[in-house]
């Protein structure tokens, strides 16, 4: 009933934004990081034409990131920690999340109403906030002496990389559990009891059943959050500090700091880009091959 | 570039992006056609002398403390005995709070002008947005080592002396006619500060300041651990490893020094979880921070703003080494080219070198000291403004010269060198 | 059902076998995920009430409770919230800029929202791509790509209040399409038909019919843009120009590396009570024209529908 450019017009205005202000600026960083720099003021002078593009400045950035190379720790690192956020944040988040899709029962729109709170509140606050309690005299060195699982407050500022994974843990939980919750409040019922007339224990039911078919909750939940961290580097100048809890990011950070070489910060940015980009392309082939299983199912 | 004490964290240096010269301003000789055009290249092209000597941006020589440089004049200075301009606005460019509003505004009630007041967030932005004629200000703030960009730029204007009698009057005579600015062409002191080291007596048990090689302490610092903190400036932190090893030369582009000075700071990763930051003004006063890389007016105004009450001024020690092993720096004021005041102008430099305002300018607001004669430590104890024990990081005239340290323009490799020395140091990995 | 109920011992009920008995039932309700429920809401919640209680504090301490007082918000003669202009303009700032967000974001995210869902054709699933693709971009890699843009490119643009705008729509966008659109898979096309049946126009039918089904939609998303944009960091720091351009989490995040005083616990609570605020009356909003559906049970399919992201 509707004429059939209708829909793409409508499109068109958001497409042209998103183009404009979003495709267009990373070939700006393109341009950049394949470019020059001005030696008077040392700012970069794009190259535009990519048959006239320097490659030095990606090769340069690609040898230290290599093994041997001095940003190859940073790399592995980042890659670490975000791992580490990641398995952490499913350990906790999936069970509440199923939790309250699955037996909250009379409690779960209270409790999704809490956990959907976090999300309003300013990463930087709640950064803030753990900051605070992890103070030398704050509440958490006071609880855990109180309860003798210390014996004197233990400095959790000083630069260690589980407060900061455990700050990433935090801040980005809440952005899993919401797509968590969604796909595993969507899984039918009747799924679950089939399997279990069909002679299932519990846990394998859970395993056969409701594990696939949150997949896609998982997967999304991951990828959300993963990525962002990819380029965290804020985190870890809040909570510590020190060079050997630095991340990818900050190395970015410091080429655009004033220095003579902004295109070595444009050259890493493309790289962690491209390297992103994989991953979710990794993504959306999980998604739609998944989603051809779950297909399978609800036919049922 | 040298970083200044007054580019907190939070003001970064993105400004540095902002809108190029339309490249008609930059009318550098012999600039064009350096720019590296292979294809693959990672080299920031530089200039060389005819006399094969480096140069620094803009073709002009690199000063150093012993190797004065005199500016070209690209125009003539304003004549002598003019009028100062009055009414419509006066605009002052520089570091935000930086500058006493009262006395601004007492300035403008003086002379019949609003005063305005913008700021940048460091001295290149700054720059760079005067270039783009984003900002048309009639004075700004001149660091010594952004000198030569502005310059060849034509951004700041020679000065004409006979407005400025405070400046032989009043100013210590090492910086009346600095070695950066022969004959004070270009611009008028401003502030002065020190690199050191700060820290807590009630939490630091050694004798920082009578150790043989101070710069020891953080290679020695295991009781501290997590409490510990150099500043996050790439020349700051390399100069300090350089110092510590003896080695005088803060300006050097010897790649072999710089990557031992590296593997030295790495050392620090597992003998003090070292960090690396801005807020050493704050952290220490708060004791969050215990041992600190710190600039010499950090401490006065952690003494004056953020000690906490209940932590005695004693609690706060600074120590600064003697000349010719202590990097120093200072601030200067130029006149911009885009003023429409240039009488005005001059005046307002005579006007901060006034010694009642400089004090004040110091005192009351922004805690770094201006070098001027009568203000010496032992006045500024005296006055309460600075306790006895932090006595020593007030600077006097005699801690600037041809033998002092001073960080300065480096050459276009040589600022590669030394940045890339700071992001291994900061990626935080072996050696 | 009959096997569980066997394997039971026949002896009372020790705490071993009701333990099993929990465990062993799926449609029970197994404690420990109660706990670890609770424990994690609590644990997500808690600091953050007790950085609001700070901002309270008589004293500077940030870590030992003195009594309450108004200090940081106004008494303090310097550094309190209302006196502190390096504060109060963050405050101003970050409003500026979410509002800003919300009015130029949400219609051009309806609109593609309604463009994306419908459209069948080429260049459908590239357009749906580029939507997306903002959702999982690192948020450094936008700012240096922002910063680059308009430095190099769109060189009329500088950095400051007008590009932070720009940057703050550009990824708050992909947001009110997500949850438009997941309105729209639970509506489905019913309604417009029967509207045609009744001989509505195409336009009729758009603007009567469909658009007032997605004001909940609408209404939800301006709220999270809202709070997005507030919450932002990165990208208003890449993008600002220093002093008045600075927004509260900017603030934030450079008080914080220091030594903070409960001036800051002051500012994020007012940030974090008005967003809280207008996400209430969003979510009100939302619920009061969703009372029918909710019978049958929609709400949760609404959120499931958001994150049908393909």
């Amino acid at each position: 009933m509707y004429p059939r450019w209708l829909w793409r017009s409508l499109a068109l205005p958001g497409i042209a934004w998103l183009i404009i202000l979003f495709v267009v600026p990373f070939y700006a960083v393109l341009g950049v990081a394949l470019g020059t720099v001005d030696p008077i003021l040392f700012q970069p002078v794009p190259i535009w034409n990519p048959l006239e593009w320097n490659v030095g400045w990606i090769q340069e950035a690609l040898t230290r990131l290599a093994p041997g190379g001095i940003w190859f720790d940073v790399g592995v690192r980042t890659i670490v920690y975000v791992l580490l956020s990641l398995a952490l944040c499913l350990l906790i988040g999936y069970p509440v999340a199923y939790y309250t899709a699955r037996h909250a029962g009379r409690w779960k729109g209270l409790i999704l109403i809490l956990i959907i709170l976090p999300l309003w509140i300013s990463y930087m606050m709640r950064m803030l906030a753990w900051v605070n309690l992890l103070q030398a005299d704050g509440y958490v060195n006071r609880f855990l002496v109180f309860t003798h699982v210390l014996n004197q407050p233990r400095d959790w500022l000083g630069g260690s990389a589980s407060t900061v994974i455990l700050a990433l843990v935090y801040g980005y939980i809440p952005y899993l559990i919401l797509p968590l919750f969604a796909s595993l409040d969507r899984i039918d019922r009747s799924h679950l009891e089939a399997a279990r007339d069909l002679g299932a224990s519990p846990w394998s039911a859970f395993r056969t059943v409701t594990l696939p078919l949150s997949k896609t909750g998982i997967l999304g939940g991951a990828v959300l959050i993963t990525l962002p961290m990819f380029g965290d580097y804020y985190t870890p100048n809040i909570v510590s500090g020190s060079p050997k809890t630095s991340l990818v990011g900050n190395q970015i950070d410091l080429y655009f700091h004033g220095g003579p070489q902004p295109t070595l910060g444009a050259a890493l940015t493309i790289i962690l880009a491209v390297f992103l980009t994989f991953l979710m392309l990794y993504y959306l082939w999980s998604i739609h091959r998944a989603q051809r299983d779950v297909g399978a199912v609800g036919a049922l | 570039m040298t970083h200044h004490p007054k580019e907190r964290p939070g003001y970064l240096n993105r400004r540095d992006f902002l809108a190029r010269a339309a490249g008609a301003t930059f009318a550098v000789s012999g600039a064009s056609g350096l720019l590296a055009a292979c294809s693959s290249s990672t080299t920031v092209a530089q200039e060389t002398s005819t006399t094969g000597e480096l140069l620094g941006p803009g073709g002009l020589p690199l000063a150093r403390p012993d190797k004065r440089v005199t500016l070209p004049l690209w125009e003539d200075p304003i004549e002598s005995g003019l009028e100062p301009e009055t009414g419509g606005t006066f605009t002052v460019f520089n570091y935000p709070d930086y500058f006493y509003k009262k006395l601004l505004k007492d300035f403008g009630e003086q002379y019949g002008v609003d005063v305005q007041y913008t700021a940048f967030d460091n001295i290149s932005s700054g720059i760079k947005r005067l270039a783009s004629g984003a900002v048309q200000p009639d004075v700004m703030e001149m660091t010594p080592d952004n000198l030569d960009q502005a310059v060849a730029g034509k951004l700041i204007k020679p000065l004409n002396l006979d407005y400025i009698p405070n400046l032989q009057k009043n100013v210590w005579p090492e910086l009346v006619d600095p070695f950066y600015d022969g004959g004070s062409h270009y611009t008028v002191p401003y502030t002065c500060y020190a690199t050191g080291i700060a820290w807590r007596t009630d939490h630091v048990t050694e004798d920082i300041a009578g150790m043989q090689q101070p710069w020891d302490i953080f290679w020695n610092a295991e009781a501290y651990k997590g409490k510990t903190s150099l500043l996050s400036e790439p020349r700051e932190t390399i100069a300090m490893a350089l110092l510590r090893k003896g080695h005088t030369d803060i300006n050097t582009e010897d790649p072999a020094l710089i990557n031992q000075a590296v593997a030295d700071l790495k050392e620090l990763y597992d003998i003090c979880n070292i960090k690396v930051g801005d807020v050493q003004y704050q952290a220490v006063p708060e004791g969050t921070s215990w041992l600190n890389q710190a600039w010499s007016g950090d401490m006065i105004a952690g003494y004056i703003y953020y000690l906490p009450k209940g932590t005695p001024a004693t609690a706060l020690a600074y120590w600064k080494a003697d000349k010719g092993k202590v990097p120093i720096q200072n601030d200067c004021f130029s006149i911009c080219s885009t003023t429409k005041k240039p009488v005005l102008s001059h005046l307002f430099l005579n006007y901060l070198l006034d010694n009642g305002v400089a004090y004040s300018n110091f005192v009351n607001f922004n805690g770094y000291q201006p070098p001027l004669d009568e203000i010496d430590p032992a006045s500024l104890v005296r006055d309460g403004v600075v306790p006895e024990n932090l006595e020593n990081s007030v600077l006097t005239k005699d801690d600037f010269g041809p033998d002092s340290l001073q960080e300065m323009t480096l050459t276009a490799q040589g600022q590669q060198l030394w940045e890339d020395g700071y992001s291994d140091f900061l990626a935080g990995g072996g050696s | 059902m009959t096997t569980v109920a066997e394997s039971r011992p026949s002896e009372g009920f020790s705490t071993w076998s009701r333990l099993r008995g929990w465990l062993r039932n799926p449609w029970g309700k197994p404690r420990f995920l109660v706990l670890i429920t609770w424990a994690y809401i609590l644990w997500s919640i808690v600091p953050v009430l007790i950085a609001v209680q700070f901002s309270f504090n008589a004293t500077r301490s940030r870590t030992v409770w003195d009594s309450f007082s108004w200090r940081w918000y106004w008494g303090d003669p310097v550094d309190s919230v209302w006196h502190d202009p390096t504060l109060r303009h963050a405050l101003v700032q970050s409003f500026k800029l979410a509002g800003a967000d919300v009015l130029i974001a949400v219609p051009i995210g309806v609109l593609l929202a309604l463009g994306l869902a419908r459209w069948r054709g080429r260049g459908s699933g590239v357009s749906n791509f580029i939507m997306l693709f903002p959702l999982v971009t690192p948020e450094i890699v936008m700012g240096v790509s922002l910063l680059l843009v308009f430095s190099e490119l769109f060189t009329f643009i500088h950095t400051g209040t007008v590009a932070q705008i720009l940057g703050h729509v550009t990824f708050s966008i992909s947001f009110v399409v997500v949850i438009v659109r997941g309105r729209l898979f639970s509506i489905g096309r019913q309604y417009e038909e029967a509207a045609a049946d009744l001989g509505a126009s195409p336009f009729v039918a758009l603007t009567r019919v469909l658009l007032p089904l997605l004001t909940p939609a609408i209404v939800a998303s301006a709220a999270v843009v809202f709070a997005i944009s507030a919450d932002d960091f990165v990208i208003s720091q890449w993008l600002s120009e220093g002093g008045p351009t600075d927004t509260v989490p900017i603030r934030i995040y450079s008080a914080t590396r220091a030594a903070p005083l409960p001036s800051v616990n002051a500012i994020a609570t007012i940030m974090m009570v008005s967003t809280l605020l207008i996400v209430t009356i969003g979510f009100l909003t939302w619920r009061a024209f969703t009372r029918g559906e909710r019978r049958a049970g929609k709400a949760a399919e609404d959120i499931g529908g958001a994150f049908n992201l393909t």
